[in-house]
């Protein structure tokens, strides 16, 4: 189905990386790469928006993962099996973590390479130079789960302030039948 | 007589437009023929299913947008009796945006 007269519009977001999971943070951010979250999705057309995270290098991995992920790779010759741990990866490439973690979320085709790809803007530290892009009043747009702690989640008065999105808004009931 | 002939012509009628000797050779262009003809049989079948996820992704797409979920979406307009069928629920979604728009917006 196709929506003549309807160009694709390409929004860009702000995203801040700052002590949010690397994985439920990629996820958002692919969702936006790819154009899922507009109504007017194709999947065999490029649709989707420019993404620009800042501070990639504060992200947060739960667990041991900093110690206990490896970051593996083949050189193409013999032997050539090459492997760094998360840590290590951040003292190098400090934005390869979340570029990883978002390109594996997205499938491995032309789109992905040639589109995809080059809409996302990773940058390590506060700064980026894409100021004229993004809208003038671009709030920080924060993914939707926020970070807790282990124990945060036990009392209720440290709970988060934002509201849990799986929580329901509101339970189903009979009240709500009348007015329809 | 012309009983093989006619046979021929018209599997090289279909195989019209293909590739090199695709197209002009009887006997590599049955191949090609028998397989187009698998392909587009599955591709029947194919296409509900392709086309229904699709709508229901835009549908998802647009009930975000309105603060539900898909899923939420769908359960509120079954319990309202509201028979919309995907297809035209992801029409309404981009063409008519407004009336989505009451229409989630009543089932909160």
């Amino acid at each position: 189905m196709s929506f003549p007269g309807m160009g694709v519009q390409r929004a860009w977001h702000l995203i801040d990386a700052n002590n949010q999971t690397v994985g439920r943070l990629a996820v958002q951010i692919s969702q936006l790469l790819k154009g899922k979250h507009k109504p007017t999705f194709k999947p065999n057309k490029d649709v989707g928006d420019y993404v620009v995270v800042i501070n990639a290098e504060k992200v947060h991995f739960s667990g041991k993962k900093w110690k206990n992920k490896l970051y593996r790779w083949h050189t193409g010759y013999p032997g050539g099996l090459k492997q760094r741990t998360a840590q290590e990866q951040l003292n190098r490439k400090p934005d390869a973590i979340l570029r990883s973690a978002v390109l594996g979320m997205l499938k491995r085709n032309r789109l992905r390479h040639q589109c995809m790809e080059k809409r996302l803007k990773l940058y390590v530290g506060p700064e980026h130079p894409h100021t004229s892009q993004l809208p003038s009043e671009s709030t920080k747009v924060s993914p939707a789960l926020p970070r807790s702690g282990p124990m945060e989640r036990f009392g209720l008065e440290s709970y988060t302030q934002l509201p849990h999105p799986h929580a329901l808004n509101k339970k189903f009931s009979l009240k709500d039948l009348k007015g329809l | 007589g012309n009983v093989a002939r006619k046979r021929r012509k018209k599997i090289l009628a279909f195989a019209s437009g293909y590739k090199g000797a695709h197209s002009v050779l009887f006997r590599v262009a049955n191949q090609q023929v028998m397989k187009a003809l698998r392909y587009s049989y599955i591709g029947r079948k194919q296409k509900k299913r392709i086309f229904r996820r699709l709508w229901i992704s835009r549908i998802n797409a647009a009930a975000r947008l309105n603060g539900t979920s898909y899923s939420k979406l769908i359960h509120q307009f079954k319990i309202a009796k509201i028979d919309l069928n995907r297809k035209m629920l992801s029409q309404l979604v981009v063409l008519d945006a407004p009336t989505f728009k009451v229409l989630s917006a009543r089932q909160k």
